[in-house]
């Protein structure tokens, strides 16, 4: 099934006065994917966020939503929970979502039904005729989530939608997410929990002062920092390995080590004589990736020094 | 159904249910109509019942009582004071009485003597009583004259309308009422308008209703509700007073007013076009401001601009050729409550009456364009309080304006 482009922007720049929030930015995002939006605070994420939703004009680019500039009718195909939560406090939950939903073009009696069906769903359906003001944080996370979904939306922009959740509610919304993926919706995330990233997202995004960064499948995009070394558990003289030039060996509870290689010297290759060799023995054998935490520290770090445009 | 009428619905509702508002409706004219029936009631009580001073006295000195004529039954004649005196100390005696001093004729003096406060009554039972015996010797028609020498038929000016007798205080109050319900209803609810744009802007709700409507269908859905919610108000108001009409319709005072059909026409008009333009001025600074004590405060100018008129309200009686007058006729912010001022007093000339109507149905467009305008470009400073000249310039400015792109096609 060839994918099909849910969000396509390109070469979007925004300036605020001298400011450039967003420098020729240019990707896309699939239908049944999770684009992960990466990047350190002020790095534009917002701006990019704002502009594919029509809520901010780019000063110069291109950006279709659903096959077409943004308009009245995408809009109900889109739901958008925004960084800092948006819901009327003084208003019933049941009452807030219906109205919210009907907004997106929903019949009211459909909406009411779907955002009992949703309440229950997240165990919330007691707290159906409270007022949000008296829900607690992560209750109210779950409101607003569910705002966001009530109307299946073909498309999703989620600010970090696990903040004030707890290890079991972070589950259950995951599974939502999930769910809509698996519809056929895309997804565009932006957070900071990279481990987030690791887990769910397809592919990523990261911007750092308005531009791209890195931009691909999350392996990939790893793969691409790997070090020229390999992590290996198990027994042997790791030194005498041809291929290897330098061996760190750590004692966490079993044996492991970290094998660097030498100069064009392919990981497989390594692998090849370790498998022929019968005074060596590995139970685990993996390139040395670093963990995205790792890469976006990485990254930030090395632009930190550059001039801003 | 239509975006912003969601809004409109929803606004309506949600705000209907507001305690602020359930005690504005109906919490206010409840308590202002019960104090006006326990005040009146008081006084007619006290003023209108002649018999609470129980039988009263008199002594003539002057001889015209001698054979007197038309004596009401509570009055008791003593030939000297010392009797009368002797009659009001005692315990089951009179409770008033009065004297004829030898000279009455020449000065017209009657003294009045009582054991506490007397009713207005007393003195209209003895003014005819009096009046009776004075004209004894007159032709009766002359005597009936006399008793009763003008008959009123008081004419305002400008449309010839009668006023009855008794209804000239009601008819300089009904206006007055009227301005009051006015000023109360259009304030209540544009600050509800205020507030909300400050909630949802303050919260970032405004983030996702913009994502489902456009800015334009925000401003107009709650302009709309809110203005909806007004006029429930003002229902529920009109309909509270007429019924307290119709209970105070024995009492003398009450029955006086009455809400003339053009006032009330002219009247809904104005409330209409001035609320209008209340409301998307509280939008705009909704839009503009940061924190809801900050927008009180502003919203507070502006409602000061609109009462206005009723520190001038002796010009209104007095000199309604004025300049002052006309200006506060024309100026839009003062027009409303100047409008139904005049129109209760006197005259207000026709070609001021369409003038001032056109000018706030002008200003009141001109605001609601410039509202969505700022609310729209205000939606895009975030954490920013703009100033002065930022605004201005976002209203006239196309360039510093940020259309996106669903305005551009919808434009």
């Amino acid at each position: 099934m060839p994918e099909r482009v849910a969000i396509s922007v390109e070469h979007i720049s925004k300036s605020y006065g001298n400011f450039r929030a967003v420098n020729d930015l240019s990707f896309e995002v699939y239908s049944g994917e999770i684009l992960a939006m990466l990047g350190p605070n002020g790095a534009g994420k917002s701006t990019t966020i704002r502009m594919i939703l029509d809520i901010l004009k780019p000063d110069s680019g291109k950006i279709s939503v659903l096959g077409a500039p943004i308009n009245d009718e995408s809009k109900n195909r889109i739901g958008y929970l925004p960084e800092e939560r948006g819901l009327y406090r003084g208003v019933p939950v049941l009452e807030m979502m219906v109205y919210l939903a009907t907004l997106k073009g929903l019949s009211q009696a459909d909406a009411k039904q779907r955002a009992m069906r949703y309440l229950e769903q997240v165990d919330l359906a007691e707290h159906a005729k409270k007022k949000v003001s008296e829900l607690s944080k992560g209750m109210q996370q779950k409101v607003q989530f569910g705002v966001t979904i009530l109307h299946e939306p073909e498309l999703i922009i989620i600010d970090e939608p696990f903040s004030g959740l707890d290890p079991v509610n972070t589950r259950l919304i995951e599974g939502l997410i999930r769910d809509l993926k698996a519809r056929g919706g895309a997804i565009v995330m932006s957070t900071h929990q990279m481990y987030q990233v690791e887990e769910m997202a397809d592919r990523l995004l990261m911007i750092n002062r308005g531009e791209q960064k890195l931009y691909g499948k999350v392996d990939e995009v790893r793969s691409r920092y790997a070090l020229p070394a390999v992590n290996v558990e198990g027994r042997g003289d790791w030194a005498s390995i041809s291929g290897v030039e330098r061996v760190e060996v750590s004692e966490n509870g079993r044996p492991s080590a970290l094998l660097y290689l030498k100069p064009n010297v392919q990981p497989d290759q390594v692998l090849g004589e370790i498998a022929r060799r019968d005074d060596i023995h590995i139970q685990r054998f993996e390139l040395a990736v670093p963990s995205l935490n790792d890469i976006f520290i990485q990254v930030v770090a090395s632009d930190k020094d550059k001039p801003r445009e | 159904m239509n975006r912003a009428m969601l809004v409109a619905r929803h606004e309506y509702f949600t705000n209907i249910r507001r305690g602020g508002f359930l005690f504005a409706a109906f919490g206010v004219p409840l308590i202002t109509v019960g104090l006006m029936v326990i005040v009146f009631a008081l006084t007619f009580q006290n003023e209108m019942d002649s018999t609470r001073v129980g039988r009263v006295g008199y002594v003539d000195q002057s001889g015209i009582l001698a054979q007197a004529i038309d004596q009401p039954e509570s009055f008791e004649r003593y030939e000297t004071e010392a009797a009368a005196e002797g009659a009001l100390t005692a315990t089951e005696g009179i409770g008033a009485y009065f004297v004829l001093p030898p000279n009455y004729l020449e000065t017209g003096r009657v003294r009045l003597i009582s054991n506490g406060d007397t009713p207005d009554a007393l003195n209209d039972e003895i003014d005819t009583f009096l009046l009776a015996n004075l004209g004894g010797d007159l032709e009766p028609e002359v005597a009936v004259r006399i008793k009763d020498p003008v008959n009123t038929a008081v004419l305002t000016l400008d449309n010839g309308r009668v006023i009855a007798d008794n209804a000239v205080i009601g008819v300089f109050l009904a206006p007055l009422i009227f301005v009051m319900v006015f000023l109360l209803a259009s304030q209540t609810t544009s600050g509800y308008l205020m507030s909300g744009v400050v909630e949802e802007k303050s919260n970032r709700i405004m983030e996702i209703l913009v994502t489902s409507i456009t800015p334009f269908q925000l401003l107009f859905g709650k302009i709309i509700g809110l203005g909806l919610l007004g006029l429930t108000q003002l229902t529920i108001w009109v309909l509270m007073g007429y019924i307290t009409l119709r209970l105070g319709q024995n009492s003398e005072f009450l029955s006086g007013i009455s809400i003339p059909p053009d006032l009330l026409i002219v009247g809904l008009i104005y409330f209409l076009l001035g609320y209008f333009f209340l409301a998307s001025l509280m939008a705009g600074i909704g839009a503009v401001v940061g924190s809801e004590q900050e927008s009180r405060q502003l919203a507070g100018l502006f409602s000061f601009g609109l009462a206005v008129p009723f520190f001038a309200i002796v010009q209104f009686f007095t000199a309604p050729d004025s300049f002052i007058v006309t200006f506060l006729t024309l100026f839009p912010l003062t027009s409303p409550v100047a409008v139904i001022l005049r129109m209760g007093f006197g005259v207000i000339p026709t070609w001021q009456l369409i003038t001032s109507m056109v000018l706030l149905l002008l200003t009141a467009l001109f605001v609601t364009w410039a509202s969505a305008r700022i609310f729209r470009w205000s939606l895009l400073m975030y954490g920013k309080r703009p100033n002065l000249r930022q605004t201005v310039s976002a209203i006239f400015r196309s360039s510093g304006m940020e259309t996106t792109a669903t305005e551009e096609r919808t434009a």
